[in-house]
């Protein structure tokens, strides 16, 4: 079996006057010439012959399935929204209060990091600058450097962020991160499952 | 006023006091008057250098100390009378400087001299704090060699840190020079390049001064090389100093001399 679903507009209308009734939709033939109308009543033949003259579609005295009416829909879309809306609020304020953290304790520096000068940092640390041979580096937080580093990094956060760095010697976790690893442009080295993992973030252009 | 540059290096035997000499004598020939300082307390060099040896009586420490008067203790060049040189004490040790008296020694020869240079000591340790401790500038002296990079790095951090200018929220301006350039091993790889060294010091280049055998001559003659005008260390110093006195003065690349016409027309074109 074949069935076949529409969906099109009815416009229900009891009809009681039929002079009344044939003006309102000589008037309003463009808004409803394509809806299919459903008369409540009994339709005379002057009634039926302006229907046919005109194309109307009709139904006569049929109980159609309802949906819903305008008004209740419309709360019900506004429950939904409403309900919403709370969730959206609420997440919000708990990335509000995550990022809140971050901000406090994260340290933005800009200056290069010179032979034999240590850096500590408790939080988390994004340096826009070099790390150069002899400089330390310490951090309790997340670490995020971009530019090349040739000294020693100590860090003890969630993730670091760093260049390909060949002659830093880097100690994550206590353990120390071979930089052979570090290829990229720019690597993700973070702990996952007592494992350091390294991943390339930004590759190398292979220009071949 | 004038203006005090510390002359520094943290590595040893880079060519401090062959630039400050150098520069000195450049800046006198600019018709500025100068003193060179030896801060090399215990280890005098430049007075040897400068041809002046037989002629130190009086040393900066007596000078300190009240012992003598500023008068008696500059020695005037026998090359150029704009510049004077005020001596390091040879029997003392380093530990005998005192913020205080040096405070006091800098502001004298400051009132008197456009430009006072000072010759630091080798490494980073209280000789050379005290040397940058009232300095207006530092020129910073390198060879193109890591570990010279990196003892230089270092002293500029101290430099940054340990200054009375920074101390006061300024900044001390810095120059630098990298000496010893040989230009044979800077194309070949085996010397760290200038943009690489610039990168890692981020200081702005006053000049590049080649490795010159003329150097030594000119030392143990006791008279600084930049009065060698056919030598290439000596010109580089003479447009060192004239960038110093605020002559704009390019800064050439040193090729390397190859035999043949090719390498004339690569030296041509670079
Ligand atoms: N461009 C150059 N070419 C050849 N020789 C050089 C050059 N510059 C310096 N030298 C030589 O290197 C040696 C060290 O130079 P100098 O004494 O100026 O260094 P310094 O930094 O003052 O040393 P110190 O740290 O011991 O005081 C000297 O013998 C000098 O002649
Ligand atoms: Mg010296």
């Amino acid at each position: 079996m074949l069935t076949k679903q529409f969906s099109t507009q009815v416009c229900e209308v009891e009809l009681v006057n039929d002079d009344e009734f044939i003006s309102f939709f000589e008037k309003n033939y463009g808004l409803f010439c394509n809806h299919l109308l459903s008369i409540k009543g009994e339709i005379s033949a002057k009634v039926e012959s302006f229907l046919q003259q005109k194309g109307y579609k009709y139904i006569q005295n049929v109980e159609l399935p309802k949906g819903k009416l305008k008004e209740g829909l419309e709360k019900e879309i506004e429950k939904v929204r409403q309900e919403a809306f709370l969730e959206r609020q609420e997440l919000e304020a708990k990335v509000a209060k995550l990022s809140n953290k971050l901000q406090q304790n994260l340290k933005v520096m800009d200056s290069l990091v010179r032979s034999g000068q240590e850096l500590k940092v408790d939080g988390d640390l994004l340096l826009l600058n070099r790390v150069n041979s002899g400089a330390t580096i310490n951090v309790s937080g997340s670490l995020i450097i971009t530019q090349i580093v040739e000294g020693s990094i100590r860090c003890n956060g969630d993730f670091m962020m760093l260049k390909a760095s060949p002659k830093a010697n880097i100690v994550f976790h206590g353990v120390e991160v071979d930089n052979d690893y570090l290829k990229d442009r720019l690597n993700r080295v973070e702990l996952i499952e007592n494992k350091i993992h390294i991943t390339p973030v930004l590759k190398e252009t292979n220009w071949a | 006023m004038g203006i005090v540059i510390a002359v520094i290096s943290g590595k040893g035997g880079v060519g401090k006091t062959t630039t400050t000499a150098n520069i000195g004598l450049g800046i006198a020939m600019n018709d500025k008057k100068a003193v060179v300082v030896d801060f090399d307390i215990g280890q005098r060099n430049l007075d040897m250098i400068l041809g002046l040896e037989n002629r130190v009586v009086y040393d900066i420490v007596q000078v300190m100390d009240g012992e003598a008067k500023m008068k008696q203790a500059l020695i005037k060049s026998k090359v150029n009378e704009n510049l004077m040189f005020l001596a390091a004490s040879q029997t003392k040790d380093k530990t005998v400087l005192d913020s205080a008296k040096i405070k006091n020694l800098v502001e004298e020869l400051k009132e008197e001299f456009d430009f006072v240079i000072l010759d630091a000591p080798a490494g980073i340790e209280s000789g050379y704090e005290h040397t940058i401790e009232f300095a207006d500038a530092a020129i910073i002296v390198v060879n193109p060699e890591v570990s010279s990079i990196r003892d230089a790095d270092r002293a500029i951090g101290i430099l940054d840190s340990k200054s009375q200018k920074v101390k006061d929220g300024e900044d001390v301006q810095k120059h630098l020079i990298i000496n010893r350039v040989n230009p044979a091993m800077v194309e070949s790889g085996e010397m760290l390049k200038c943009d690489d060294i610039l990168d890692i010091l981020n200081v702005p280049l006053l000049g590049k001064v080649p490795e010159d055998r003329a150097i030594i001559e000119a030392s143990n003659q006791g008279k600084p090389v930049i009065t060698d005008n056919n030598s290439e260390a000596g010109k580089a110093y003479k447009r060192i100093a004239d960038r110093l006195c605020g002559k704009d003065v390019k800064i050439p690349e040193f090729v390397a001399k190859k035999g043949g016409i090719l390498g004339l027309f690569k030296g041509m074109f670079k």
